[in-house]
């Protein structure tokens, strides 16, 4: 019987290849769709979940609105980890990272040739305890005790020493100064990690942790993890941390600001602390100073329900086509009725089809998933691969068979075998393919789908597209930003004097602050000698050059510039934004004093350890971060800071200039790396998920137009079949063509109009809901959405059309004798 | 082997109500071969696919073999049809995708014949028919005449005690209604009880019994000449 059944199946789908083709390649679409995209949310589930310890550890992060100011942050003062240890007996490590950068790294004696590496972590010695990845080479427990041991990844080490054997005792040099002895060598991290490490260097020593404060929350600089003793119950240790965070803040506003910590609150200040588990930091963290931009829990659903509509799009194609066109498989049905075939028999065979066929779009999907994936996989930005010897994988390709058939087939199964024997017998069918309202439904939530899908497309683009137009308060075209200045060393001054004698160049600056992606500095001041929470404001404090302003093209708002040649105290001047100007609420900034502790105080700060510095001038707000967050307070001082070097250039030969900066470069920094990006690059990067996720949801919905096009091609002919005899009468009653085409036309469009409507409020809501991640946003556009609905009437017109078309011309005379 | 009693067959629309059948008693003797004639809409083929099992009276009862099947439910009803029944019909309702072969097997499938078994029965009954040569054809491939051989190879291949055919030969030319009619009056010959419906005086006096029919009631029930 399944012989006869398969034979069946077979023998029916190369006969109606057409509609074998739609099913098959629709279903195989959806099921290609679900396959990488499933890949990519697994991959993204996953961050993490390959440390043993995993359901351990935890990572205390902080919430402080301070002076004007909100940060979230990933990072704590170097206090909290061993205060906690040595509170909280459960907690059998903790481990701290701070990030200081890239470095210029070579092997000791080994000339001036430097590499600069972007991946480095300066770490407790108990890293290995709390993340354990197998070390190769050296003593886990021991490699990173002694000050000056480094400990590098397999990687590395056969980068620069051959083999890992090869690099345990040899010497690195880092930054042309720094001297560190190889202790350890490390499998390279697995790319499921929410940090990027290849340079582990010993925390032991470091004069940042020696002269931090023992305050928690005056300074934050280092993510700390907690490693819990087997057995500890997360929630009751997350409560009693929560209490000891509130202790230990007390402690800091009675030492700093003189008060308790409620004084604060009750203005509405707070400095808040809550801990992360591991797992859930890639997908739920997006706090200031994480290691590595993290993913985000939004586009996983985003992506996943993108998914699961195209696959219920191609299962809706094969419910709508195998339903309408019953009428070919009604006489079969009677037949085996009548030769005694029970119903169940039927469901069985015809499920057997829909399963069939959905193997088919399995294995189709899957070479085609398989050729896909490195262009997926650049797509999403990580390094995804098909799973081949994953047993996860088969089981899931099975799985996904048997779903996709069953969803697709089961209401056909019904609908078929529940055809009344003596009717189809007699060429009566007509009426049993299943339920018409139904179908349309269908076609309707297709066409929603889709429809929903192009509005999201175009406002994620239009979003986009206010992005790189807005006026961001700078200039960021025309300007090529050098990395790794400092590789100049004490050269910087006659190197940037060099540059700016270039004809192309218009202006030159030195500091390590840009408004894209740099380095990031924040301090509290006060417009008296002491922190009083109503006189302080916390603000982004940037050393620059005096070629700043015209450099990145910023404006003035009051006052002037540094210009200290014309005015020597400049040095003790201080330049705001319009937000800083506003917080500190001065009416008139000029000439006004604010007051920052000098350097490190332990203890409450004293008025003499205050410095004045006079405002000199008012820089008119620009976009320092992304267009998500709103304007926040900054300043400006001039002072070194020598990590990016700025050139504004008039680019008629872009080229040229490189070459010649790189000559110059080469004369003056031997051995270093010459490294350059542009400010607009540096600036569309901070866009960079929004636009994967423009880029995603546009092909998608150009799949789930695609494959809701085929349906309807598919209906469109069934259609065009149905009332071939309809069509013939009306010609010979002096119908016209185009009148035809209208007649069979109509309906179809009629749907796609009413998917218009019940996309539009949805997307509305949907996309609404994701700009609100922008405080620059664009509002949602009431054009968007007819556009969206002509486009996909345009589209359906276009599909219908072709079948309506050829019934229209058909030859009459032959339908109806037909008939 | 068959006996009816008050047979009625109402079929409803939302607001017509049509009497198909109205209380109809007949009787049929195992070996017979009844013909039933009537004009069109006369309530003959409901009579067939009743009497047949593949439709279920509205009301009075069919002793099929001495056993009230009218009320049976489907799967019973297709139970008892697979083994007992064998269908031949105007438009043959051959499988278009399956061969000759297939065709004339697949009622062996549903009585799970054994494979070896159901061989040797198809390829001696399409040889018996003389289509034997044509076994691996598609329907559409084979005349009028050739399928309605296969149709009724198929009909016997379970060897059923009655075979119910509708206007077998309605869409036959004379010739290949002829030979139809002759493997039927065989079959009967050979013990195979016959019902057919059909239009043609010509045809139903292969048969020994004709029962005409009008507004679905029986009117007459006469036998063939040769049989007074």
């Amino acid at each position: 019987m399944w012989k006869n059944q398969i034979k069946i199946t077979f023998r029916n789908l190369q006969k109606h290849r057409a509609f074998t083709f739609i099913n098959i390649a629709g279903l195989a679409i959806g099921v290609a769709s679900c396959l990488l995209i499933l890949l990519f949310v697994g991959f993204e589930w996953g961050f993490d979940r390959w440390n043993p310890n995993a359901g351990r550890v935890l990572r205390p992060v902080a919430e402080i609105k301070f002076g004007g100011n909100e940060f979230k942050l990933a990072v704590v003062g170097s206090i909290v980890g061993p205060d906690i240890q040595q509170a909280f007996p459960e907690v059998q490590a903790y481990c701290r990272f701070r990030q200081y950068g890239s470095y210029l790294v070579k092997r000791d004696g080994d000339g001036r040739q430097n590499i600069r590496e972007d991946n480095a972590l300066t770490t407790d010695s108990t890293f290995f305890e709390v993340f354990p990845v197998s070390v190769l080479e050296g003593d886990a427990r021991q490699c990173l005790t002694a000050p000056n041991s480094i400990a590098i990844s397999r990687s590395r080490a056969e980068k620069y020493f051959g083999t890992p054997q090869m690099a345990l005792g040899q010497t690195l040099v880092l930054d042309n100064r720094e001297r560190r002895q190889v202790t350890a060598v490390f499998e390279d991290l697995p790319p499921q990690t929410h940090f990027l490490a290849d340079f582990l260097l010993a925390m032991t020593g470091n004069e940042e942790v020696k002269n931090d404060s023992p305050l928690w929350a005056s300074s934050n600089n280092f993510q700390t993890y907690f490693l819990l003793r087997p057995g500890t119950d997360l929630k009751t240790f997350e409560s009693k941390f929560i209490a000891f965070s509130k202790k230990k803040i007390n402690e800091t506003a009675q030492r700093m600001l003189g008060a308790d910590i409620s004084v604060l609150e009750a203005s509405g200040q707070y400095v808040r602390y809550h801990l992360q588990p591991l797992p859930s930091i890639h997908l739920y963290s997006d706090l200031q100073v994480e290691l590595q931009p993290n993913g985000s829990i939004q586009h996983v659903w985003i992506f996943s329900a993108i998914a699961l509509f195209v696959l219920l799009i191609a299962c809706i194609n094969f419910m709508n086509l195998t339903t309408a066109r019953s009428a070919h498989r009604a006489k079969e049905i009677g037949v085996r009725k009548v030769l005694g075939s029970p119903k169940s028999a039927l469901i069985r065979q015809f499920l057997s089809e829909s399963i069939l066929l959905a193997a088919f779009a399995v294995v189709l999907a899957v070479a085609v998933s398989a050729l896909a994936m490195p262009w997926f996989a650049d797509l999403t930005n990580r390094p995804l691969r098909m799973p081949w010897g994953s047993p996860a994988l088969w089981v899931s390709l099975f799985a996904g068979i048997g779903i996709v058939g069953l969803l697709a087939g089961v209401y056909p199964a019904f609908v078929l075998s529940a055809f009344d024997p003596v009717r189809t017998l007699k060429g009566d069918s007509g009426r049993q393919s299943g339920n018409a309202r139904l179908r349309s439904a269908l076609v309707v939530f297709q066409f929603s789908t889709s429809i929903a899908l192009i509005i999201a497309t175009a406002l994620v683009y239009n979003q986009l597209n206010f992005i790189q137009q807005k006026k961001l308060g700078f200039q960021k075209d025309q300007v090529l930003i050098l990395d790794d200045a400092y590789g100049l060393g004490d050269a910087v001054p006659a190197y940037k004097t060099e540059v700016e004698k270039l004809p192309a160049v218009s202006a030159v600056t030195v500091s390590g602050f840009l408004p894209v992606p740099s380095n990031r500095n924040d301090q509290t001041f006060s417009t008296v000698r002491e922190f009083r929470e109503d006189q302080s404001v916390n603000m982004q404090f940037w050393r620059v050059d005096d070629d700043y302003l015209k450099t990145i093209g910023l404006e003035m708002a009051q006052g002037r510039f540094f210009d200290p040649a014309q005015f020597p105290s400049d040095s003790s001047a201080i330049i705001l934004n319009e937000t800083a100007a506003r917080l500190f609420g001065f009416g008139q900034p000029l000439g006004a004093k604010v007051y920052s502790l000098s350097g490190q105080v332990s203890g409450a700060p004293k008025p003499e350890d205050f410095i004045e510095l006079t405002v000199v001038g008012v820089v008119k707000d620009f976009h320092f971060s992304s267009l998500r967050d709103n304007i926040s307070a900054l300043s400006m001082r001039l002072g070194q800071s020598t990590g990016l070097l700025s050139i504004r250039y008039q680019a008629a030969d872009t080229r040229a200039l490189l070459t010649a900066l790189e000559e110059k470069w080469k004369q003056m920094a031997p051995g270093q790396p010459f490294r350059y990006r542009f400010m607009d690059d540096a600036f569309a990067r901070i866009y960079a998920t929004e636009q994967r996720l423009g880029k995603i949801a546009g092909i998608f919905a150009l799949l789930s137009v695609f494959v809701s096009c085929l349906g309807l091609f598919g209906l469109a002919t069934y259609t065009a079949e149905r009332r071939t005899k309809e069509i013939g009468i009306r010609k010979v009653l002096g119908a016209t063509t185009p009148g035809i085409i209208g007649l069979l036309s109509k309906d179809f469009l009629k749907l796609v109009l009413l998917s218009l409507v019940f996309a539009s409020p949805l997307s509305w809501y949907f996309m609404h809901k994701w700009l609100e991640n922008f405080a620059y946003r664009i509002p949602v556009q009431w054009w968007i959405f007819p556009l969206a609905g002509l486009i996909a009437v345009g589209i359906a017109f276009f599909t219908v059309s072709f079948q309506s078309i050829r019934a229209a011309l058909a030859n009459p005379v032959r339908s109806l004798r037909n008939e | 082997m068959i006996k009816t009693q008050n047979l009625s067959k109402v079929y409803r629309t939302e607001e017509v109500e049509t009497t198909a059948l109205n209380a109809v008693d007949v009787e049929i003797k195992e070996g017979e071969f009844v013909s039933v004639m009537g004009p069109s809409g006369c309530g003959k083929s409901t009579l067939l696919n009743v009497l047949g099992m593949i439709d279920s009276p509205s009301s009075g009862d069919y002793y099929f073999m001495g056993e009230e099947v009218g009320r049976l439910s489907e799967r019973k009803r297709s139970n008892v049809r697979k083994h007992n029944l064998g269908f031949v019909f105007q438009s043959f309702n051959l499988i278009d995708e399956l061969t000759v072969y297939e065709n004339v097997e697949l009622p062996m499938l549903y009585t799970q014949v054994p494979a070896a078994e159901r061989k040797k029965q198809v390829e001696e009954l399409l040889e018996g028919m003389n289509i034997m040569h044509r076994r691996n054809h598609f329907p559409q491939q084979l005349s009028g005449g050739q399928q309605q051989r296969v149709a009724v190879a198929r009909a016997i291949v379970n060897r059923p005690k009655l075979i119910l055919a509708d206007e077998p030969t309605g869409n036959l030319d004379s010739a290949n209604g002829d030979e139809v009619m002759k493997i039927l009056s065989q079959l009967n010959a050979q013990g195979t009880t016959i019902l057919m419906v059909t239009h043609s005086q010509y045809c139903a006096e292969f048969g020994n019994r004709i029962i005409r029919m009008l507004d679905g009631q029986v009117v007459t029930e006469n036998l063939v000449k040769q049989y007074l």
